[in-house]
């Protein structure tokens, strides 16, 4: 418990700045969509609609409808799950490497405490972050589309979007906690980690572009919880949601094991 | 010529005091001490000597230059072993040691050598693999790399074996003899005792005394041991001049300054076993200031 | 001039790594042109069957649309934001690594100047940008040459892939200074990567929302590549924000490292 309290206050002002981070993404954008949507500019909807999917992907307004709020705001989801999936992939990496970078591995793990258990603490910790960013995502979000929806349904979208938004960020916390534990080297772990969220974001916009690479899907993360679905079809796909907890699982087990065996660098 | 002068130095790190008032000069060809325990301000005078932070008010000239404003001059005569190793990730020691000579516009191939055989460092390995002595060897090489007329150090030999000391003050002591002034800054006495002329003591941000060591310990304190035939009162040696005073039944034993008669006649009044006096060692007398 | 090549020595792994990382990410983007081609002649058509307002409120030209640099304007954007990466962490670590090494007291007891000590960093980012962006543009050029059958407007297909370069310099100029700033970055990548991505975001998000007085929060958009590839040209108001921001950063850094206390650690 001590372990766990202990990184909750070490990141506490950091997690503050994320939510804050978040909240004002979310606030402008849909602020200064609320002020278009008030000037009517269907013609530019309409404009949208009809470009080839790979343009409007490009642009960054895939499917863009602005007399629908609820199509706005899964435009901007693609950028609140990307900082999600920053800070996620990077409190992972971090909060496991930090002794050996801080050199305070000699303190603690002299203690009577098990490394198993330490990193059970810490990944607590980590998850706890994520959770409470994804919260105030979500009360910021649903605060912002009760003002903008216009009457229409959004409260289970907007849920099943967060559920989506937890579930990337427990897969890139595994992806980053796992580097760490593995490699030891603590500035390669976070570049590792940063290497591999680059990598899936690139790709995802890649098959956006090129419907050709639709087969990759499987491998960008950003791709398992398609926003526009969460919002407005209702539906998970089950190969995803087992694929992400599958990955996350064997990252997981996977940093316990290494972590457990590998030298610490005092 | 004095090589150090320090005048009033202050600094404070926001509100929490870091020297109040520091003045002492250190002249050519001394070894100074400088001693005082953890907190009371001897990093963050040796820090500002070397221009690596600020000073509130005062000042510090070394070779007679500003430390501040001509700290790069400064910097090309003197040598400085911080109390912890520092050192570049994925660094060789000869690289580090050939990057450290780069600044003096010197060839230090062969003095490299010479340091580095005679505390048995190896040259071609990495500074990330080196034990905790050893990274410490290579501050000291590279500290004395350049035969630097001034040479300070911040608290030295922890982490070297008792064998490594000595090899480490003889060749200070060389340097020494060679005309390099040395600013030794420490709170294990000994090595100050055994190696320092004059020594200063800082407490709590300001410098307390400034003594020769032998002239610390020869004419103002006595070392006072004795048995006596009975029972020993506290009370009886409870008088000016009198500290550290350790009573235990029939036996005794503190540090006393003061007039040799006054205490003499004292100690006759007794009925005596035995009695030794001595000079208290540096320990003892730091312990007097700092009671 | 022994900073500078230790210096340039220290970088060279990491540039070696981001350099192949951007170049296969180029080659990876470019070569989707021949896919985008086809379906561009289907979009042309569509686009001549707007209103001009709406076509110039979005900056897009019918004729431009359907080139390469057209298409080059759409992925740039990816490309950059590695390179910001790569400039944040060198204009970072470049001041910042000195704090966490405990190498600050070794390096400034050293007769030079801290002025000088910068200015030899400095030089070192600069140089490793240069040539990164130097590979870049080859890269970048030689898959742009290959994939398009037809020849396109090179001039303004390099004006574009320049801008890789100074966006580079505005992060590097923005690392440097936060490294001055920050008393102890401990990881350099959780800083950068969130700064970069946060600008990052706020100028897709102007993009999205069409409002380009957002465009001047995000130095991404002060080189914007729909804008160039349309007219060939740069938007002298952004680029003058991009060069006062790099002029002030560098300065600021300069006088904030002259006269800041170096703890010991």
């Amino acid at each position: 418990m001590n372990v766990f309290r202990r990184e909750l206050r070490a990141n506490r002002r950091s997690l503050i700045f994320w939510c804050l981070g978040m909240a004002l993404i979310i606030l402008t954008a849909m602020g200064k969509y609320a002020g278009m949507a008030a000037a009517g500019e269907q013609s530019i909807s309409d404009f949208i609609k009809m470009m080839p999917a790979s343009v409007q992907a490009v642009m960054g307004m895939s499917g863009l409808d602005l007399s629908d709020a609820r199509s706005f705001f899964v435009v901007i989801y693609m950028y609140v799950a990307l900082m999600a999936a920053i800070h996620a992939s990077m409190l992972g990496a971090v909060i496991i490497a930090k002794e050996e970078r801080d050199r305070t591995s000699e303190f603690l793990f002299v203690k009577p405490m098990t490394r198993a258990g330490i990193v059970t603490s810490k990944l607590l910790a980590a998850v706890t972050n994520a959770a409470v960013l994804n919260l105030v995502t979500f009360a910021v979000s649903f605060a912002v589309m009760g003002q903008l929806a216009k009457g229409q349904p959004f409260a289970a979208g907007l849920a099943r979007m967060m559920l989506g938004l937890f579930l990337l960020q427990l897969l890139f916390l595994s992806v980053g906690s796992a580097s760490a534990a593995i490699i030891g080297r603590p500035r390669a772990s976070t570049g590792v980690a940063a290497g591999i969220m680059l990598f899936t974001f690139l790709l995802s916009s890649a098959i956006d572009i090129n419907s050709d690479w639709d087969v990759l899907k499987f491998l960008t993360p950003f791709k398992y919880f398609p926003a526009r679905d969460m919002m407005l079809d209702g539906g998970f796909t089950v190969f995803y949601v087992a694929l992400a907890v599958g990955v996350a699982a064997v990252l997981t087990v996977a940093a316990y094991y290494f972590f457990k065996r590998r030298d610490l660098r005092v | 010529m004095a090589i150090i002068e320090i005048k009033n130095l202050k600094k404070y790190y926001g509100r929490s005091r870091g020297i109040e008032d520091v003045s002492f000069t250190v002249e050519e060809g001394e070894i100074f001490g400088f001693i005082g325990p953890n907190g009371a301000g001897k990093s963050t005078t040796i820090r500002t000597l070397l221009a690596l932070i600020f000073p509130a008010s005062g000042s510090a000239t070394i070779f007679g230059k500003d430390c501040i404003r001509y700290a790069k001059e400064i910097a090309m005569d003197v040598g400085y072993l911080p109390s912890e190793v520092f050192y570049y990730d994925n660094m060789r020691v000869i690289d580090l040691l050939k990057y450290s000579a780069s600044f003096y516009g010197k060839d230090c191939g062969k003095r490299i050598k010479e340091l580095a055989g005679a505390l048995g460092l190896d040259l071609r390995k990495k500074i990330d693999d080196l034990s905790f002595g050893n990274k410490k060897k290579v501050g000291i090489v590279q500290g004395l790399i350049h035969e630097p007329k001034l040479i300070i150090l911040d608290e030295p030999s922890i982490g070297l074996d008792p064998l490594m000391q000595r090899t480490f003050f003889d060749l200070l002591g060389e340097e020494n003899k060679k005309g390099a002034t040395i600013l030794f800054s420490s709170h294990i006495l000994s090595e100050v005792q055994k190696l320092c002329g004059r020594v200063a003591i800082i407490k709590e941000g300001r410098i307390i005394n400034i003594d020769t060591i032998s002239s610390l310990q020869e004419n103002s304190y006595k070392k006072i041991a004795l048995e006596a035939a009975a029972d020993v009162d506290k009370a009886y040696f409870s008088f000016d001049g009198v500290t550290s005073l350790d009573v235990k039944g029939s036996t005794a034993s503190f540090i006393y300054k003061g007039s040799v008669n006054a205490i003499l006649r004292k100690l006759s009044a007794l009925e005596l076993i035995n009695v030794s006096i001595g000079e208290p060692d540096l320990e003892e007398i730091f312990m007097h200031y700092y009671r | 001039m022994n900073i500078y090549f230790h210096e340039l020595r220290s970088y060279r792994k990491n540039t070696i790594i981001w350099v192949l990382s951007v170049g296969a990410a180029t080659v990876m983007f470019l070569s989707m042109f021949t896919i985008y081609y086809e379906s561009a002649g289907e979009l042309v058509r569509l686009f001549q069957a707007f209103p001009d307002a709406i076509l110039k409120a979005f900056g897009m030209d019918v004729a431009k649309i359907a080139t390469l640099p057209g298409f080059y304007s759409f992925i740039l954007g990816f490309l950059v934001l590695c390179g910001a990466i790569q400039a944040m962490n060198l204009g970072i670590s470049a001041l910042g690594r000195e704090a966490t090494g405990k190498t600050a007291d070794f390096l400034l007891t050293k007769p030079v100047t801290r002025t000088q000590v910068i200015t030899a960093k400095l030089l070192a980012v600069l140089t490793h940008l240069a040539v990164s962006s130097a590979v870049f543009l080859l890269v970048a050029s030689a898959s742009a040459f290959s994939v398009s059958a037809g020849g396109f407007d090179y001039g303004t297909f390099l004006m574009m892939t320049l801008s890789f370069f100074y966006v580079q310099l505005i992060f590097a100029a923005l690392g440097f200074l936060v490294s001055v700033i920050v008393p102890k970055i401990k990881s350099v990548l959780p800083v950068s990567l969130s700064t970069v991505f946060g600008f990052y975001i706020v100028g897709m998000v102007g993009a999205a929302l069409n409002d380009d007085r957002i465009y001047y929060l995000s130095p991404f958009k002060y080189f914007d590549p729909a804008y160039i590839a349309q007219y060939s040209a740069y938007q002298p108001q952004y680029a003058a924000v991009g060069a006062a921001v790099v002029i002030l950063a560098v300065a600021a850094g300069y006088l904030i490292y002259k006269n800041k206390d170096i703890h010991a650690v």
